[in-house]
């Protein structure tokens, strides 16, 4: 099992200065998952009832001279704590760009080696970031968990594979700060929210207690998939009223999920995306957020960075 | 008259504010904790907001119906309601994003008695909330305040706010003392150990900035009252600096008085009445009313 690349600069930018403080807000501790052609950061997809979020990058988005192996068709996966990695990375640079000499003379190179702790009889494996300065070279180790079995990797890569379903209607948040903003002091009133999404583009947000009902409603959204008119007559509705009527009709789905897994996918907006869209999955099992990056200068999609999480549902909801 | 068939369509109250933040600023002050209750009042002048304590401390917010931009009151009486004060303030400021001024409609009552949110800025985007309200189970307490001899104190209000701070070593009860000659304000507190802050009128004039003061008055309070009336003030009140009031009227009551800005935030030219300045009008007042100790003795009253 062998593992070796040289980080781009695109590369540590991508995940220095956005990606991994936005991933180290959904979780402490993710998989990396890699294969031959990717590399994707995963939360929550072997475990648990929390968001499940995929990153997934494209191998020439991060790196050059890549090379991996292993008995399993030459893919590794293995956790580790954002945090640290994240840590590991920021130090590295700033040697990097404190020592370097042009921009090829100074490369970051990572790879995955066994190491003995110092205080330990047992060989741990890391991820090891290298530096190479002008006189001196500064290793920093991150440990890692053993790597996954391939009983564990084949689950890992079921999972994978089933968290890609696209919900049928998708709508493009037109503001993802804004949006975060009202979501973290809407946190303070209830702890779950109602969410449903029209096939007219109406993102509707409702949070309902015994004591206050607080809701957002935002209409006209531009929508991606299953599409239908707005019907004239609901113009005049509340908002209540109109998703509600849209749910019966059939134009709508409507679901439950914690506030504060609502909030937590809004941290995404630190990866700095170009858009954001949400949806419902078929049969309401879970909401989508899918997150757009454009290629830098243009508005045409970016294929080799892709980011989706799924907020899991509280309760079936009414369609 | 109107019929009673109207009656239970139009809503008591409708009315528009230009600036959430000011509101939830104003409301912010009277929060010493974290559940409390508030009753609200509404007439023709205004709102008022009503946040007691034990029957010690009292606080009111008067939001005067010049603060907002329209203001609609279709009854005669004076409806009373209770709301939790915190989901309130919680709620409002969800309707207020900042760098960006949000207009909400508040209107009561709703059909099941609800208290009505909505923002009305934008068609294509709203915000809307109904807060349950409750019938009060007490009637607040009024004061009857009367003014008693050394009326009114303004002091800045970062530094009144500072010296109560600072009392808070102590604890326990702290003695209020105003006295003519030398023209001065002592705080004391006598806890776990003793702390003296003084203002004396002619030398801490940026601090203490008006001063009347016919007779020696000195009362005690528990400091966790006192402290209630400046611990929540926020920052950007205490920044727009326009003063804090403390007065003592009959039988040693502390009135603090401070004034909360609700005016337009946006540098624009809106905020600008005709006359080029700020409307003067657009200032919530905020009262707090704490009675003195009981084993009091030493009052000159």
């Amino acid at each position: 099992m062998k593992f070796k690349a040289f980080l781009t600069e695109n590369g540590v930018n991508l995940l220095e200065k956005r990606f991994l403080p936005a991933l180290d807000k959904m979780g402490k501790i993710c998989h990396l998952y890699l294969t031959r052609d990717h590399s994707i950061f995963l939360h929550n997809l072997l475990n648990g009832d929390g968001i499940q979020s995929v990153a997934q990058f494209r191998r020439e988005a991060l790196f050059d001279d890549y090379r991996i192996s292993s008995q399993n068709e030459d893919r590794i996966a293995f956790a580790v704590d954002v945090s640290l990695l994240h840590r590991a990375l920021r130090s590295s640079v700033s040697i990097c760009t404190e020592f370097g000499n042009g921009p090829t003379a100074n490369r970051l190179q990572i790879k995955l080696v066994k190491k003995l702790p110092s205080n330990s009889t047992q060989p741990m494996p890391f991820l090891t970031f290298e530096t190479k300065g002008f006189k001196s070279a500064v290793i920093q180790d991150v440990p890692i968990s053993k790597p996954l079995s391939r009983a564990q990797l084949l689950e890992l890569q079921t999972a994978l594979d089933a968290a890609q379903d696209l919900p049928p209607t998708l709508v493009q948040v037109p503001d993802l700060n804004q949006l975060q903003s009202f979501v973290d002091r809407m946190k303070h009133v209830g702890d779950l929210l109602d969410v449903s999404i029209t096939k007219y583009g109406d993102l509707h947000m409702q949070i309902s207690t015994t004591l206050i009902t607080l809701g957002a409603e935002f209409r006209k959204l531009l929508v991606i998939g299953e599409q239908a008119d707005a019907p004239a007559d609901d113009r005049n509705l509340s908002a209540q009223a109109r998703s509600s009527r849209a749910v019966l009709r059939g134009d709508a789905q409507s679901v439950q999920v914690s506030v504060k897994h609502f909030a937590k996918s809004l941290c995404y907006y630190l990866a700095k995306p170009d858009c954001a869209f949400y949806g419902i999955a078929p049969q309401g099992a879970c909401l989508t957020v899918i997150f757009q990056f454009f290629i830098p200068g243009s508005r045409q999609m970016d294929k080799s960075i892709s980011l989706h999480c799924r907020l899991p549902v509280l309760d079936p909801g009414s369609s | 008259m109107e019929s009673s068939a109207t009656d239970s369509d139009a809503p008591d109250l409708v009315c528009q504010l230009d600036n959430v933040q000011g509101m939830v600023d104003a409301l912010t002050a009277v929060r010493w904790k974290r559940n409390q209750d508030a009753v609200i009042e509404i007439s023709e002048h205004g709102i008022v907001v009503i946040v007691e304590e034990m029957s010690c401390l009292q606080a009111k917010v008067y939001l005067q119906s010049e603060l907002f931009i329209r203001y609609e009151y279709g009854e005669q009486g004076r409806p009373r309601f209770g709301v939790s004060l915190g989901l309130f303030v919680d709620c409002l400021n969800t309707f207020s994003v900042p760098g960006h001024s949000s207009t909400i409609e508040i209107r009561y009552p709703g059909p099941d008695m609800q208290l009505l949110l909505k923002s009305v800025d934008s068609l294509d985007a709203g915000i809307y909330a109904e807060i349950r309200t409750r019938i009060p189970d007490t009637i607040s307490w009024d004061y009857n305040f009367e003014p008693a001899g050394s009326t009114p104190l303004t002091f800045t209000t970062s530094a009144l706010k500072e010296a109560i701070d600072d009392l808070d070593w102590p604890g326990s009860s702290i003695q209020i003392t105003v006295q003519p000659d030398p023209p001065s304000v002592t705080f004391r507190g006598d806890g776990h150990g003793d702390l003296q802050i003084d203002f004396v009128y002619y030398s801490n004039a940026d601090l203490l900035i008006a001063f009347h003061c016919d007779r020696q008055v000195s009362y005690r309070y528990k400091y966790k009252f006192l402290r209630a009336t400046t611990s929540n003030i926020p920052g950007s009140v205490i920044r727009d600096n326009r003063g804090s009031k403390l007065t003592i009227g009959r039988g040693g009551l502390l009135k603090v008085q401070h004034l909360v800005s609700v005016a337009r935030t946006s540098t624009s030219h809106q905020q600008i009445d005709s006359a080029g300045h700020q409307n003067p009008s657009r200032i919530a007042y905020i009262e707090f009313f704490v009675k003195p100790e009981e084993d009091e003795d030493t009052a000159d009253d």
